[in-house]
């Protein structure tokens, strides 16, 4: 995924000189094309979460279009106030790309694992929020919200799901399966992959989401005559869907703890019960329910 | 002191006094840093937004009443409306809202922003190559958090010459987490550094117009609560206080006896 993103920025950056690069030292090889093409407008400004968020800020007040990147935890949870403040408060908007998602970095250990940044950036008034769960839906979503003026997120992972959607449409979810079950599914993201292939011969609803903030809440209050279950392998999505009036929801995901068991994506997420079995075998018992 | 300065620091009293709130000996520390920013820079008070204006942003927020008086004494809008200072619903805030005011650029009042901000502003200007400038009033309580060294390393290693860190060294430090010499710091941080009388607008001025290939850092030497003698000795008591109406009398006598008539910065009509 951070591939499209540097494809989909040389795409802008060609015909929009407002757009500037500020990188805390991640993704900067990935980035040496930009670099040599456009030098001004590419910085790696070092490891320094803070500033990047303020500087770009202070960037966005002159009218430019900033583009913030570095791992995940660092940039919105050690950065929060900056975002809140200088993003928005200041109104200086800008667009916040991360790396790393939940456990990207799985062997890293909890200090490099992320799954508040969701939940805690969405609370932010005039910021967006957004999970893209494939390439596609990464390029979709950046072209359409890039130059809104506003602060905006978008959360990458290195690992996408292959599941073919329709093209995204920022603050749309979709309805992937529509059963007429009393079950719904609702998950976002990457993990989408996962919890596709587990519900593919389930009778239930499967509703996917890539904007967290805002919310489809017309697309969630659709469902509220069935039991909703969010899977998310973060949180953020389930106390969205649970503000809309009227619907029954709980939650399958995390827990209350660090993950600091190292090893591999797959196999911290078979440890959460984020696995397709795991996660087949739970909306199967909740389907039993009935 | 000169009279201009003196009516500033008796309005912020009046003020303080009239609200019940302000943080005056912090206040009082910038006055004349204020003055000879808006003397320097390029600015219209008839056009807050004039688009070749340069930027001045006051970091350390919680001296916001001083900047609004400033303001007003320079015509940006009627001191009778600060007194609103601090009330509901007020455009006046005991931290500045930039879009309830004029002439402020950022909303500050958490430490440590403004400076990153400025950052920001003064390498959009490099990159739009724009001879604007940006000045950046930093305090030394402020400087405690670790943002402001992130944003003076950046700005050194960007060698922003089109921004300009003045440093209020008014020794709010020396309560919490002592920086010493701050010239010194500063300098290995890799800026050009000059230090000055923090209540001389004229050595200020002369610091503020300088050119350089890289950040400045001014470092305004001055006292809390300069120009009452009650607040330079018992700055932390008045820390958050109001005058007052028996204090505030008292104040104002003290303000009196440290002002002298000479005023040559022509800012004697303010």
């Amino acid at each position: 995924m951070r591939r499209q993103f540097k494809q989909t920025i040389m795409d802008l950056a060609a015909a929009d000189q407002r757009i500037v690069l500020v990188f805390g030292d991640v993704s900067v090889y990935l980035f040496r094309e930009f670099k040599d093409k456009y030098p001004d407008r590419f910085y790696n400004m070092g490891i320094c979460e803070n500033t990047l968020i303020s500087v770009a800020a202070g960037l966005s007040s002159q009218g430019l279009i900033p583009f913030v990147h570095t791992i995940t935890p660092f940039i919105t949870e050690r950065s929060f106030e900056q975002i809140k403040l200088d993003m928005c408060y200041n109104q200086f908007g800008g667009n916040i790309v991360s790396c790393g998602a939940s456990f990207d970095y799985a062997w890293d250990g909890a200090t490099h694992h992320c799954y508040t940044d969701l939940a805690v950036l969405r609370l932010l008034p005039d910021i967006e929020v957004t999970q893209p769960g494939s390439k596609r839906e990464l390029d979709a979503l950046v072209r359409d919200q890039y130059d809104n003026g506003k602060a905006t997120y978008f959360r990458l992972s290195d690992h996408p799901h292959d599941v073919d959607i329709p093209v995204a449409e920022f603050g749309r979810g979709v309805v992937l399966m529509d059963a007429g079950s009393d079950v719904t599914v609702m998950t976002a993201g990457p993990i989408l992959g996962n919890v596709a292939e587990a519900c593919k011969e389930l009778d239930v609803n499967l509703v996917y989401f890539h904007t967290i903030k805002p919310i489809d809440r017309k697309l969630i209050s659709s469902f509220r005559k069935t039991r909703i279950f969010v899977i998310h392998d973060a949180f953020g999505l389930f106390e969205a869907v649970c503000e809309v009036p009227n619907i029954t929801a709980s939650y399958y995901g995390l827990g209350d703890t660090f993950y600091d068991c190292y090893g591999t994506l797959v196999q911290i997420r078979k440890k959460v019960g984020l696995d397709v079995e795991s996660i087949r075998e739970f909306v199967s018992r909740q389907m039993k329910k009935s | 002191m000169i009279p201009t300065c003196r009516r500033t620091r008796e309005h912020i009293l009046d003020i303080s006094h009239s609200s019940g709130h302000g943080h005056i000996p912090t206040c009082f520390s910038i006055v004349e840093i204020l003055h000879s920013v808006y003397i320097t820079i390029r600015h219209d008070p008839r056009n807050p937004q004039w688009e070749q204006r340069d930027i001045f942003i006051l970091s350390k927020g919680h001296a916001a009443l001083a900047h609004y008086v400033v303001l007003a004494q320079f015509g940006y809008f009627d001191i009778e409306t600060v007194y609103s200072f601090g009330s509901f619903m007020a455009d006046f805030g005991c931290h500045a809202n930039r879009f309830k005011v004029p002439a402020i650029e950022a909303s500050t009042g958490s430490l440590g922003h403004g400076i990153g901000l400025a950052v920001g502003m003064a390498l959009a200007f490099k990159i739009k190559k724009l001879p604007r400038e940006v000045y950046v009033l930093i305090g030394d309580g402020e400087s405690n958090e670790g943002s402001v060294w992130e944003a003076i390393m950046v700005a050194a290693n960007l060698k922003l010459s089109n921004l300009a860190v003045i440093y209020d060294n008014n020794m709010s430090h020396s309560r919490g987490l002592q920086i010493h010499n701050p010239a010194e710091r500063f300098e290995a941080f890799g800026c050009r550094v000059s230090t000055v009388n923090g209540h001389d607008i004229n050595a200020l001025s002369k610091e503020l117009t300088k050119n350089g290939s890289t950040v400045r850092v001014i470092v305004a030497e001055t006292k809390k609560g300069h120009g009452c003698r009650t607040l330079v000795d018992n700055h932390y008591e008045w820390h958050r206080k109001s005058p007052s109406d028996a204090e505030l009398q008292m104040l104002k006598r003290e303000l009196d006896e440290e002002t002298v008539q000479a005023d040559n910065y022509g800012l004697s009509r303010r």
